[in-house]
């Protein structure tokens, strides 16, 4: 009983993602009128992704632009959340527990309070239309959440780490890159995976600043490709299909980077 | 030089030179922003076209940027617009026109066409340059392609159930007639399977109903609207008979969807319209069915609507002398001008074009392939004004309770469209007499912020520190340094600017210096907007499905895939797939899904239940989203499974000693240790829900009505669609002010049943 619950489950979840495929491999302009088996009577398309990823144009341009994106805004997102976490852990400063309380309540601020004094920020620099305003915020400012994840994986690290390092006179740098951060290598795990996810499949940056199509990611031209008034629905899953691909990809070499990265967040809130 | 001397940043000086160094040593690069990707042909041409014009002028070279064939693209080049991408061309939308040149952002290319001796307006259609005119007469662009609206016909099916083909001349009885004749339930399964029509329902393709009837959109001054008129009335009437009253006219062709489902195409609706020439490209393949187009039926006179793509030189363009020459012997040149109308989007601006043997291609259909330029004659545009889209919005949202779901009476939906257009061509007016805000005061306001938080810092961060400790907060000052300019620059300085925006009105196609002061004004009209109201209640109900339901079955399925075995981490893993699926995916999927005649109706189907038509009907629309989130608990259920794995067994095994059953050992045991868990949960599910954003704009773009037109849609249309960035900011605030409030009762309330026992997860 309990293993036909688990199996009912189980196909619940994964049955989107079979009629995506069933849908992407059907013939051409046949809607979705027919139902399943057309696939039977009609034989499988294939010729639907070809046509699908030359008509969403440039796929190998987007999939550079997201992994880009990404890797840069990992490595940013890392070192700078990193260097903040380990100050608000390990180090005595004035005004630090007033501080942290601030960072604290800035993650109930949601990204659009403010995003249109943003837009004008870049609008001044002259930076829209580039990937500048994606990366800066997350090199820079980083999420709290990541802040405050970092804090308590420093704060779970002895005291007395830091101190031998002192009386052997390392200073505060080395001994926040040498002795700590490694550490802390599971919250870097953690925060790496969150921020791939984050970045990956962000919508909201992309679609006010990434303008021209040489600079599209992957979510944002699915989405303009859905959107398109000659789209046909086997095309559109084709696409998806295609688009979700490198996701399971990277959720399956990384699987237990993935899980522990989540099951670590979760156990440190 | 005198623009770098008057730039107020150093960065921006900076900016500048590397920009100007570059220019001058390189080539003059010209941007244009063209067509649709998708259309591999007319790409080729055009960059071939590109290098002779390259070669005829020595020094340039042009860049070429697709615009995308989507509902988002006319957004996008607002986008680069108010961003100040330099852009020298560009394709709009003709009913964006009057937005852009009332913003002062497009360049009068007047001057350009007198001084122009090879230019001859009679070469093109008159009704498209004079649709690009301003009331002076100065003449802004050059069409790309336009269509007026016609009706698609499919002859076999006519023929076969021996109904007489109309005449050009025809008239709504005769097409409701035919509608009726047609329609029927042919496997009798109970289900309407053969329309009359596929009746298509954006506004444009609304019109000629109207006009037909005898009424206007407008008054003519543009400060009145006319919905509110018998004639208006009457043609509603008439479409809502069609498609709910008698059911002989299908629902599939709006906007949004018109491209899924397609029963014209599939041969199961005698009549398509009122459309474009497009179609014509969407049936190339169609091979069942002969088909036609005939002029749209008419009743107390003659009326049909013109869409119109056209190019223009935006105020940004760093060349416009060039993008002129661009426009008149590329864009608007016989070569591209025939390919565009070959390839079926649209017809060609340009008369030889349009009549050339490559656009005509008699061996496919439309036989009547005349019947476009025969109706030119009663053909006519929307209104131009600069705010139309959002009117166009406004009344869309009351069409679709008309059109789309029904259950709202014609009289009704006039009424409210009278009012809403009203009320908005109103503020309009006031707007115009708005003080500007003295130069400055954004400054100010910004350097007030940073100086109340610093002495803030400085009045309560305590006594300084021995000597020792002044290195070690040196130190801290460095590595915190990185992530305070972020901090400042990017979270929190711009959310105390938004504060000050939302008193201010702004376009971002305007420069800086045209904000105007609007005290309280756009917090007042919050509180009147109607579809504000319904954002709110649609995003707060949306939140108050979802987070509960998510927060259950997460836990629920984090208790049922606990135990270690090979089968339960396999669908642990297809649990856990979805939710690291980019909300756009999800949506691109589900939308499918969800379709009339997609799985999850295929499913209900299957145990009985009825079809709800989840998108298009606005009780359901939430409930689809809230289903949408529920196949993407992965996350949650995953932190559930680490805080289960937390727990102290030695209580459950306890509790089993003492004869305690399954469901009282987790009401009793388990549930209190995960409390800090639900919390967790409970909070970012609540903050996640009120942001939800891809999913409708990707699915419905708020439909229908404004029934899935969530805060966060609602703000990114106002702010970057319909160029209201002071009122766009004060939905921010209101939206920020929310979740904190919500946010602050949960935790306040956490205090009662949240409990950190000894072993438990947590701090």
């Amino acid at each position: 009983m309990r293993r036909l619950v688990l199996l009912a489950v189980g196909l619940f979840y994964a049955l989107p993602l079979l009629f995506m495929l069933e849908v992407s491999l059907q013939a051409e302009g046949r809607g979705l009128v027919d139902g399943p088996g057309v696939l039977l009577r009609d034989g499988a398309h294939f010729e639907n992704y070809a046509a699908a990823l030359g008509a969403m144009g440039g796929v190998p341009r987007l999939f550079a632009n997201t992994l880009l994106l990404t890797v840069v805004s990992i490595a940013g997102q890392l070192l700078c959340c990193s260097l903040a976490g380990y100050a608000f852990a390990r180090l005595e400063f004035r005004g630090r527990e007033g501080l942290f309380l601030c960072v604290l309540a800035t993650m109930l601020l949601p990204e659009q309070v403010s995003a249109i004094p943003r837009f004008l920020l870049f609008r001044w620099l002259g930076l829209v239309d580039t990937f500048a305003p994606l990366i800066l915020p997350t090199v820079l400012g980083g999420a709290p959440f990541f802040v405050f994840l970092f804090r308590q994986a420093f704060l779970s690290l002895p005291p007395e780490l830091s101190e031998a390092a002192r009386i052997d006179g390392a200073s505060e740098w080395k001994i926040y890159w040498r002795v700590c951060l490694p550490l802390v290598r599971p919250m870097l795990a953690t925060v790496g995976v969150l921020t791939f996810l984050a970045t990956w499949n962000d919508f909201w940056a992309p679609l006010l600043y990434l303008l021209s199509p040489d600079n599209r990611t992957l979510t944002l031209a699915l989405a303009g490709f859905h959107q398109g008034y000659n789209t046909a629905v086997e095309h559109m899953m084709a696409a998806t299909a295609v688009v979700i691909a490198p996701c399971l990809l990277v959720y399956f070499l990384t699987q237990r980077l993935f899980l522990g990265g989540i099951r670590t967040a979760a156990s440190k809130h | 030089m005198k623009t770098l001397a008057r730039a107020r940043a150093p960065w921006k000086v900076i900016w500048l030179g590397i920009l100007a160094a570059l220019a001058s040593a390189q080539e003059r690069v010209l941007h244009v922003m063209v067509e649709d990707p998708l259309l591999a042909e007319s790409w080729e041409l055009l960059g071939t076209l590109s290098r002779e014009f390259e070669a005829r002028h020595g020094g340039v070279r042009v860049d070429l940027l697709s615009l995308g064939g989507a509902a988002g693209t006319m957004d996008r080049v607002k986008l680069l617009l108010a961003g100040d991408v330099p852009l020298d061309l560009t394709r709009i939308d003709i009913t964006e026109l009057a937005a852009y040149r009332e913003a002062n952002a497009l360049v009068d290319l007047e001057p350009y066409f007198e001084g122009d001796s090879d230019w001859d307006p009679l070469e093109w259609f008159p009704i498209c340059l004079d649709a690009l005119r301003d009331e002076r007469g100065h003449l802004y662009g050059l069409p790309q392609t336009f269509t007026p609206y016609v009706m698609y016909v499919n002859l076999t099916l006519l023929d076969s159930l021996g109904i007489e083909r109309p005449a050009r001349e025809w008239s709504w009885e005769e097409f409701h007639a035919i509608c009726r004749q047609v329609t029927a339930d042919t496997d009798g399964d109970g289900r309407t399977d053969r329309f009359g029509v596929s009746l298509t329902q954006w506004l444009q393709a609304l019109a000629p109903w109207i006009w037909q009837a005898g009424g206007e959109l407008l008054d003519r001054s543009g400060r009145v609207s006319r919905w509110n008129e018998p004639p208006v009335v009457e043609a509603l009437t008439f479409l809502h008979t069609l498609l709910h009253e008698e059911g002989v006219a299908s629902d599939d062709a709006t906007f949004e969807n018109q491209q899924r489902r397609g029963l014209f195409q599939s041969g199961r609706t005698a009549f398509y319209g009122p459309v474009g020439y497009w179609e014509r490209f969407r049936l190339r393949a169609v091979r069942e069915f002969e088909w036609d187009v005939l002029p749209l039926p008419r009743h107390r006179r003659a009326a049909t609507a013109v869409a119109m793509s056209v190019y223009v030189v935006p105020r940004t363009a760093r060349h416009p002398e060039l993008a002129y020459a661009f426009l008149r012997e590329v864009l608007g040149g016989l070569p591209y001008q025939t390919r565009m109308g070959a390839i079926g989007n649209g017809l060609p601006g340009l008369i030889e074009a349009a009549h050339s043997a490559a656009v005509r291609n008699p061996g496919v259909p439309p036989a009547s392939f005349d019947v476009f330029f025969e109706v030119l004659g009663e053909a006519r545009f929307l209104p131009t004004l600069a705010n139309w889209r959002k009117i166009e919005s406004l009344c869309q949202a009351e069409l679709e309770g008309v059109l789309l779901s029904g259950d709202v009476a014609p009289e009704e939906a006039a009424r409210r469209m009278a009012e809403k257009t009203d009320a908005y061509l109103d503020l309009e007016r006031r707007r115009e007499a708005r003080p500007r805000l003295p130069g400055g005061v954004m400054s100010a306001a910004v350097a007030l912020a940073l100086l109340f938080a610093v002495g803030l810092y400085l009045t309560r961060r305590g006594p300084p520190p021995a000597r020792a400790g002044r290195a070690e907060e040196r130190a801290a000052g460095a590595f915190l340094s990185l992530w305070a300019v972020g901090f400042f620059a990017f979270l929190l300085g711009p959310a105390v600017v938004t504060l000050v925006l939302s008193f201010c009105e702004w376009s971002p196609l305007r420069p800086l210096s045209d904000m105007a002061y609007a005290g309280f004004d756009n917090y007042t009209r919050l509180w009147g907007d109607g579809t504000f109201h319904t954002s709110l209640v649609a995003t707060t109900l949306y939140a108050l499905l979802s987070v509960p339901l998510t927060l259950a079955l997460a836990l629920a399925l984090a208790l049922l895939l606990r135990a270690t075995s090979s089968l339960s981490s396999a669908v642990r893993t297809a649990v856990y797939l979805p939710a690291i699926l980019s909300p756009v995916i999800v949506a691109a999927l589900w939308h499918v899904l969800l379709d009339d005649d997609g799985l999850i109706n295929d499913l209900l189907a299957l145990i009985g239940a009825g079809r709800p038509r989840w998108l298009e009907d606005p009780s359901w629309v939430v409930p689809a989203f809230v289903l949408m989130a529920l196949w993407s608990v992965g996350t949650q259920m995953l932190v559930f499974l680490a805080g289960l794995s937390g727990l102290d067994p030695t209580l459950e095994e306890a509790a089993r000693i003492d004869g305690a059953g399954p469901w009282r050992r987790f009401v009793h045991v388990i549930l209190p240790q995960l409390t800090p868990v639900i919390l967790f949960n409970g909070i970012t599910g609540l903050i996640a829900a009120f942001q939800i954003f891809a999913q409708p704009y990707v699915m419905t773009q708020g439909g229908p009505g404004d029934s899935s037109r969530f805060l966060v849609l609602y703000l990114y249309e106002s702010a970057f669609r319909h160029l209201e960035m002071g009122y766009a900011s004060a939905i921010a605030w209101v939206l920020f002010l929310l979740l904190a409030i919500l946010s602050f009762a949960l935790l306040r309330s956490s205090r009662r049943w949240v409990h950190y026992a000894s072993r438990s997860v947590g701090r």
